[in-house]
């Protein structure tokens, strides 16, 4: 393919992309720019052209390596649940946008750290957009088919201008807001689109490679297998390279977190903290399916070409020895697509840290202060572009000088290394809060140096001397000193040697300075609001503590200078209403304080926001104890506002069971009510019957006829029986209320008892042509009050034959022996008992809202005195509950 | 998602730093291969998968 339309093709390329971020900026609100699906995509910036190409390298030449790369995120991905999360909520939170501020934040508002974290993520990234240039031009050159083409000069190499034109990208959609914690959908957006094509276009080679050139996977390992190095490609040589194994994943699990790019987009550009629980398990797999055909195709090129000098490009190589340009140039596309991705959220997460954690804190705020608001954010955003194209343009000078003599994984490795000094300042000060800035500053310091003089210097050496003398006897010739073997430890391979002692020494400083150096007020302040992050949410802008003296007029010039007016005022007047404080309020507070810095921090970074703010008031020390106090007495305040919500809610709803009692009351005294006029109708009715019939006698005692006559009479004495049997058992239950009943206490045999009671019903049976069933035919003695005991059951076989249908009604009596109690049981297969009635049957004057005649059947008293008899036997009595069809009354009656 | 669910991935975090790392990688450590993949890569690959099934499992019952 000639130059030209490579060019071409890469141009129309870039354009599709600015038209991509163009729309997402456009449509911001869209749930295709906000779903889990773009974060987790815009997550795979991980695999840049390290993965892409350099991968393929390493499993050609070295082996399984390159895998470890990718098992630190995988370990990590479950552990972001907990920790990424805590980082995204404090972020949120303070409004931090990116690294830097992060970790100066975390130490009150370091300056001095800030500027650190910012000159160690320059110096990590640097190589690494330069090891991604380094791959452009290297593939231009073997998709351009002439050879012969050497850049000589800057203005010649096509590599200058591609890396404008990502500067060009970067600058347009990176920079729109002048606050750098406003989210940037258009790059976002582009970013999870590369990531799908670079991923599609990897496994095409894949399955090309593996299945169309070669006879798949067994066909390529057949051929590999004969190879003299072949049990170094596919095993771990030992423990001494399971070290190196092992700290190279210690490496990319701090990566996945620390990278400036990283950290952009898993914590800066999160939309919604939900798109966590897609992205714990997607990003592995992403990365999984990145990795599975590598290793074949690092093999098809050895089988193929033999050496394994260009073993970096064998995706690219493969096809085009092949004839097959189309796919080589989807490839190229593909690692193209990694390239930008990664080039250009790196160099915004780093020039918005060059800007607000550098340039503007050591040298623009006091310029920034006399300005006009208009011309502050556009310094600011000016200040921005200008280091994305700095960042691009050193990057490609970086590359020119060095990266042609290194390989892909050394470059990406020495990035990584240097990036990781960041871990201990980070990690530990997240979860302990005795971390101090001093122990950080140190620790970072003393780890950044180690790897220079481990890692960096030896190949800088050698690339200006030419000799690798320093490599060879060390410092002055002390061989304790050799760069890849400090003090003897001369086993692993360079990174994974730089990383052991640079993370020892940095470790080890950053925890013993913390315990040996007490930080100030303010640091802890901070720090306990990192630690204890959840209960500090609540807590809001009290959770700073500060004391002195401030008025709202000077905050308020201030924010007026790089928010403008309007947003000032806006954002004052929520503040005073949000906190219920009059809008003309003369005296700034803590919260006030707070609220400002963190108004501020996106647009200059938290160390400037803490200094301007510090400018325009009095602050007072205020001393550690103190602050512990403060903090300690606003968490109590909130525990004891929870305790109080309990309390109510306790309250409330004792109240709703006093309600529910009283709602009892009443019902039971309608009962009464009810049961009364039941009676007085019941006694009436049969006083009625006899009054009329002796009227009737009295008055035709001559002309009646003597069979009507004994009629009457016959009433008359069916209606005193009945009148007499009401009273009766008025009388009995009275007596049951009062507990003036004695049982008449005999042995006897309960069989005889069911009999008996049977026999005494079977006629009212008979006549609704009701079967009644004796289950149990076995003797068995209990003492009890016989009478008492007949009265129960009778009552219960009454009640069932009340409420069984005609003819087919069956009633089954049975009893079984349990745990010290004899269990007795009537079953019927009548309509059965709603369920709920269940509860009251047994009460006194309760009768069935259910019962379908209008008047009651009963006076209401059967089953209550039923009841009262069974308890005065020490036994209980109940329903059972679910039962399909009829009703099972059951009954106990202890026996010793 | 509750303490305890949360806590099943650190542990599962905690498992695969143990199998990944030695001495246990060495236990995969053979030569050998599986469907030509030789075994090394082979375990850790499934042991990959796994632990996507795993948080998969995890986060669809427990997230909230």
């Amino acid at each position: 393919m000639n130059n030209y339309s490579l060019i071409t093709i890469i141009i129309i390329y870039l354009a599709v992309l600015f038209y991509l971020a163009f729309l997402a900026e456009k449509k911001r609100q869209s749930k295709w720019v906000n779903n889990p699906y773009v974060y987790t995509l815009s997550l795979a910036v991980y695999c840049s052209a390290w993965t892409y190409y350099g991968s393929v390298g390493i499993a050609a030449n070295s082996g399984i390596n390159f895998l470890s790369i990718y098992l630190g995120p995988v370990i990590a991905a479950p552990l972001w649940i907990v920790v990424l999360r805590k980082i995204i909520r404090i972020s949120k939170q303070h409004k931090i946008s990116s690294i830097a501020d992060f970790i100066s934040l975390r130490y009150g508002n370091s300056r001095f750290l800030g500027a650190l974290v910012t000159i160690v993520c320059l110096f990590g990234t640097l190589p690494y957009i330069s090891l991604q240039l380094k791959a452009v031009s290297e593939t231009f050159e073997i998709m351009s088919d002439d050879t012969s083409y050497v850049s000589t000069t800057v203005m010649d190499d096509s590599t200058f201008y591609v890396a404008l034109l990502l500067a060009i990208f970067a600058t347009f959609f990176g920079t729109q807001h002048a606050d750098a914690s406003e989210k940037h959908k258009g790059i976002i957006a582009t970013v999870a689109f590369e990531s799908v094509l670079k991923l599609v276009f990897f496994l095409a080679i894949g399955v090309y490679v593996t299945f169309y050139l070669f006879d798949g996977t067994t066909d390529i390992y057949n051929q590999i297998s004969k190879a003299e190095n072949f049990k170094q490609l596919t095993t771990l040589d030992g423990v001494e390279d399971g070290f190196n194994w092992f700290f190279l994943i210690g490496l990319s699990f701090m990566a996945i977190f620390l990278l400036p790019r990283q950290f952009q987009v898993s914590v800066l550009e999160n939309n919604r903290e939900k798109h966590l629980k897609k992205a714990i398990w997607l990003f592995p797999l992403y990365l999984l399916l990145f990795n599975m055909f590598v290793i074949f195709i690092a093999w098809a090129g050895k089988i193929t070409f033999g050496s394994t000098e260009n073993a970096e490009y064998y995706s690219l190589l493969l096809p085009l020895e092949h004839g097959n340009s189309f796919l080589a140039t989807l490839v190229f596309l593909g690692g193209f697509s990694a390239v930008i991705s990664m080039v250009i959220v790196s160099t915004l997460a780093l020039s918005t840290m060059v800007s607000n954690n550098l340039i503007i804190p050591y040298g623009f705020l006091d310029k920034f202060i006399k300005n006009q608001p208009e011309r502050n954010s556009k310094y600011i955003k000016n200040i921005r572009r200008i280091s994305i194209f700095t960042i691009i343009i050193s990057a490609y000078f970086f590359y020119v000088l060095f990266s042609k003599e290194l390989s892909l994984y050394s470059i990406g490795l020495i990035s990584f290394v240097i990036i990781s000094q960041l871990a201990p300042s980070f990690f530990i000060g997240l979860y302990w809060n005795r971390g101090s800035s001093r122990a950080a500053i140190i620790g970072i310091l003393i780890g950044f140096f180690i790897t220079i003089y481990t890692l960096v210097l030896p190949f800088t050496l050698q690339a200006y001397t030419g000799t690798d003398n320093f490599t060879q006897f060390g410092l002055f010739g002390i061989s304790v000193l050799k760069p890849y073997a400090l003090f003897g430890i001369h086993f692993l391979s360079p990174p994974a040697h730089a990383f052991f002692w640079s993370m020892t020494f940095n470790i080890m400083a950053y925890l013993v300075f913390s315990l040996t150096s007490k930080g100030n007020y303010r640091e802890r302040n901070y720090a306990e609001m990192f630690v204890d992050s959840k209960n500090f949410t609540t807590l809001q802008d009290n959770a700073l503590v500060w004391k002195g003296e401030a008025h709202v007029i000077d905050i308020k010039n201030v924010l007026i200078r790089f928010l403008g007016e309007q947003r000032a005022t806006r954002a004052l007047k929520i503040f005073f209403t949000k906190y219920k404080l009059p809008q003309d309020t003369q005296l700034a507070d803590a919260r006030l304080i707070n609220f400002s810095e963190k108004l501020l921090t996106g647009s200059i970074g938290s160390a400037s926001a803490k200094i301007l703010i510090a400018s325009v008031v009095k602050e007072e020390q205020v001393s550690l104890v103190e602050v512990l106090k403060i903090l300690e007495e606003s968490k109590e305040n909130i525990v004891s506002n929870k305790a109080l919500l309990d309390k109510s809610n306790e309250l409330s709803q004792l109240s709703s069971k006093l309600k529910d009692v009283n709602e009892e009351l009443r019902s039971k005294d309608k009962q009464k009510d009810e049961f009364l006029d039941t009676v007085a109708h019941e006694l009436k009715t049969p006083v009625t019957g006899i009054r009329a019939a002796t009227e009737l006698l009295m008055d035709e005692e001559d002309d009646m006829p003597p069979e009507i006559k004994t009629q009457f009479l016959k009433n008359i004495l069916q209606d005193s029986d009945r009148l007499g049997r009401l009273i009766h058992n008025i009388l009995d239950f009275e007596k049951f209320e009062t507990g003036r009943l004695h049982l008449d206490l005999h042995y006897q045999d309960l069989q005889k008892t069911i009999v008996k009671a049977i026999n005494s019903i079977a006629q009212v049976a008979a006549k609704k042509e009701v079967q009644i069933i004796n289950k149990n035919v076995h003797s068995f003695k209990a003492t009890y009050d016989e009478d008492r005991i007949l009265q129960v059951l009778t009552n219960l076989l009454s009640n069932a034959i009340k409420f069984c249908n005609e003819k087919v009604g069956v009633i089954i009596v049975d009893f079984k022996l349990g745990n010290g109690h004899v269990e007795i049981s009537v079953t019927d297969n009548g309509k059965g008992i709603p369920t709920e009635d269940h509860d009251f049957i047994f009460d006194k004057f309760y009768q069935s809202q259910h019962q379908n005649t209008l008047k009651p059947q009963g006076s209401g008293l059967g089953l209550a005195i039923t009841k009262q008899i069974v308890e005065k036997h020490e036994g209980k009595i109940w329903a059972k509950k679910d039962v399909k069809k009829g009703a099972i009354l059951v009954f106990t009656i202890p026996f010793k | 998602m509750k303490k305890r669910h949360e806590q099943k991935l650190v542990v599962l975090a905690l498992a695969l730093f143990l199998i990944f790392n030695i001495p246990f990688i060495l236990v995969f450590n053979v030569e050998g291969a599986v469907l030509g993949i030789p075994v090394l890569y082979f375990s850790i690959f499934s042991i990959w998968l796994l632990s996507i099934v795993i948080s998969y499992i995890v986060l669809k019952r427990h997230y909230e």
